[in-house]
């Protein structure tokens, strides 16, 4: 019991860490980013890159993940996105054809066999009857502190406020001299970073493969869909009921079950309550 | 030299244009009102000094074009706009709200913040209060107040009394002329109410299917025998 919960609250954190940045680009740019995944996945390999054949140390590891992620957030806004401004369908269906060009290009460069990325801090704790990894309780503790401190950045700074006010009303945030276009350029480059970092922690409780982008992409959609757009609160509950619902049915029915109720949960929501447990109406 | 010069101004929403070489020249420390009934033009005049519309012409202030310039840089240049439906962050309190108004002016901040609040002691009752949740009447405060955050040289308030009931009016307007008052901030609004709009204006211009009708001091216009049926009700 006592395993169940701390695994459910240590995958929880992470969970709700995969999801930020994906519910960031829904929620000021209006998008699907479904290439979200493929952020971790490039997040993952180069920290593998970095530290396990460069054998730089896994804070420089982390550090280059979230520079990748920031800046192929940021080549995507300029050369997809904004392109294909305003037509949704026409840039969700090119965002998921740039995951599977990203998924052949990580074949290409790292082979498609998956690899198992060393834990970032080695070591179990034992606590009752249960024992965690250190790799998860760091992943766990460092998402909370990425998370804290995003929302610290966006109630509190001109940036963070201005983020909020594109979300809200473009209009009105072009009348207060905020530049829509460089907002969104920056909500991508964070959402970039966030999503590489994430995926470092995903890949080092899993592993890393070249379709790994699929598994934490259902957990971002989950987590928009069920918590509805633009409450951060809404996705963090999101995140824990979905973390939850995860350990509970791997450990107390079959592993294959993975993931399995947290799309049956999309479906439901989606028919019972489209705009989200949490959310808003639309603007 | 005028401070604010709008010259042969066309706006255009795709093929449709929507103004049709416009001529107006408001001077420094003036209130100016554009009037004209629903679909006249009105808002359309304001969001292209703003930026927002695609015009031919120009429009100059303190002589430098503003024409082509993107909405942050015509904010930067010092002008300030409460929109016809206010466009607030519902989801953000009156007073995240008004910072987002400070985007651009950071270092004045706390300076205006604190004349936002001197002129709608209200907003200052109601700092943490959520727009969505707020009364018309109040939103129009936010409105105007996030406009002056922004540090402005001239404001643009498009219809300032609409849906407002008549105290509310005579409060805004009596802020309006505050403002003009004390700091000599040049004011451009606009409106339907001919005789709300002369009450406040020096000069009125009359707009009709995007076209200037005709332009003047409140004598002059009020003197108009065709103006007066179309816009007085007398
Ligand atoms: N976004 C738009 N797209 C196309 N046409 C528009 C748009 N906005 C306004 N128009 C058209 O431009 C003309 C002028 O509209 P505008 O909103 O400027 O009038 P207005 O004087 O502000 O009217 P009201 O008093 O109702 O606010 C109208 O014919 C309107 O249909
Ligand atoms: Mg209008």
């Amino acid at each position: 019991m006592s395993q169940i919960i701390i695994q459910g609250l240590l995958l929880s954190g992470l969970y709700a860490l995969i999801a930020v940045g994906f519910t960031l680009i829904f929620s000021i740019g209006r998008v699907l980013n479904l290439a979200y995944g493929a952020y971790l996945m490039i997040g993952g390999y180069v920290y593998y890159h970095f530290t396990q054949v460069l054998g730089l140390p896994q804070i420089a590891g982390i550090l280059m993940a979230a520079i990748f992620g920031c800046v192929i957030g940021i080549l995507k806004y300029r050369l997809i996105v904004k392109t294909l401004k305003g037509d949704h369908v026409a840039v969700e269906i090119s965002t998921l054809i740039l995951a599977v060009v990203i998924q052949a290009g990580i074949v290409l460069v790292f082979n498609d066999s998956s690899k198992i990325l060393h834990p970032i801090v080695p070591g179990v704790w034992r606590i009752g009857g249960a024992t965690v990894t250190f790799n998860i309780l760091t992943a766990a503790l460092a998402s909370w502190a990425i998370l804290i401190g995003l929302y610290l950045f966006v109630r509190n700074t001109h940036i963070g406020r201005a983020m909020q006010a594109v979300s809200m009303d473009v209009k009105g945030a072009a009348i207060s001299g905020v530049d829509p276009d460089r907002i969104n350029l920056i909500t991508w480059g964070i959402s970039g970073a966030l999503g590489a970092v994430a995926g470092v922690f995903f890949a080092s409780y899993t592993q890393l493969s070249p379709s790994m982008w699929v598994a934490p992409l259902i957990i971002a959609v989950a987590v928009v869909i069920v918590g509805g757009i633009g409450s951060i609160i809404g996705s963090l509950i999101v995140a824990h009921i979905i973390g939850f619902m995860e350990i509970i049915s791997t450990t107390l029915i079959a592993a294959e079950l993975r993931g399995v109720f947290t799309m049956l949960l999309i479906i439901g929501v989606l028919v019972m309550r489209p705009r989200g447990l949490f959310g808003r109406e639309e603007l | 030299m005028a401070f604010l010069e709008i010259e042969g101004l066309s706006a255009y929403y795709g093929k449709a244009r929507a103004l049709h070489n416009v001529d107006i020249a408001v001077e420094k420390g003036e209130i100016v009102a554009v009037v004209g009934a629903n679909g006249a033009g009105k808002s359309t005049l304001l969001d292209s000094i703003m930026g927002l519309t695609a015009i031919k012409g120009d429009i100059r202030l303190g002589g430098e074009s503003l024409a082509g310039l993107s909405s942050r840089a015509i904010v930067e240049q010092g002008v300030g706009y409460a929109p016809e439906r206010f466009n607030l962050f519902p989801y953000m309190s009156v007073f995240d709200n008004l910072m987002v108004g400070a985007f651009t002016a950071r270092d004045e901040a706390d300076r205006n913040l604190q004349h936002v609040f001197d002129l709608f002691p209200r907003l200052a009752e109601r700092r943490s209060q959520e727009t969505y949740t707020q009364s018309g009447g109040e939103r129009q405060m936010v409105s105007l107040g996030r406009a002056l955050m922004t540090g402005p040289r001239l404001l643009l308030v498009d219809e300032p009394t609409i849906g407002l009931a008549p105290k509310v009016c005579h409060d805004i307007a009596e802020s309006l002329r505050r403002l003009n008052g004390e700091t000599g901030l040049t004011i451009v609004i606009t409106e339907q109410n001919a005789n709300f709009a002369m009450s406040l204006a020096s000069h009125l211009h009359i707009l009709e299917t995007g076209e200037l009708k005709m332009s003047g001091t409140a004598d002059e216009l009020g003197s108009d025998e065709e103006l007066n049926k179309a816009y007085f009700g007398h």
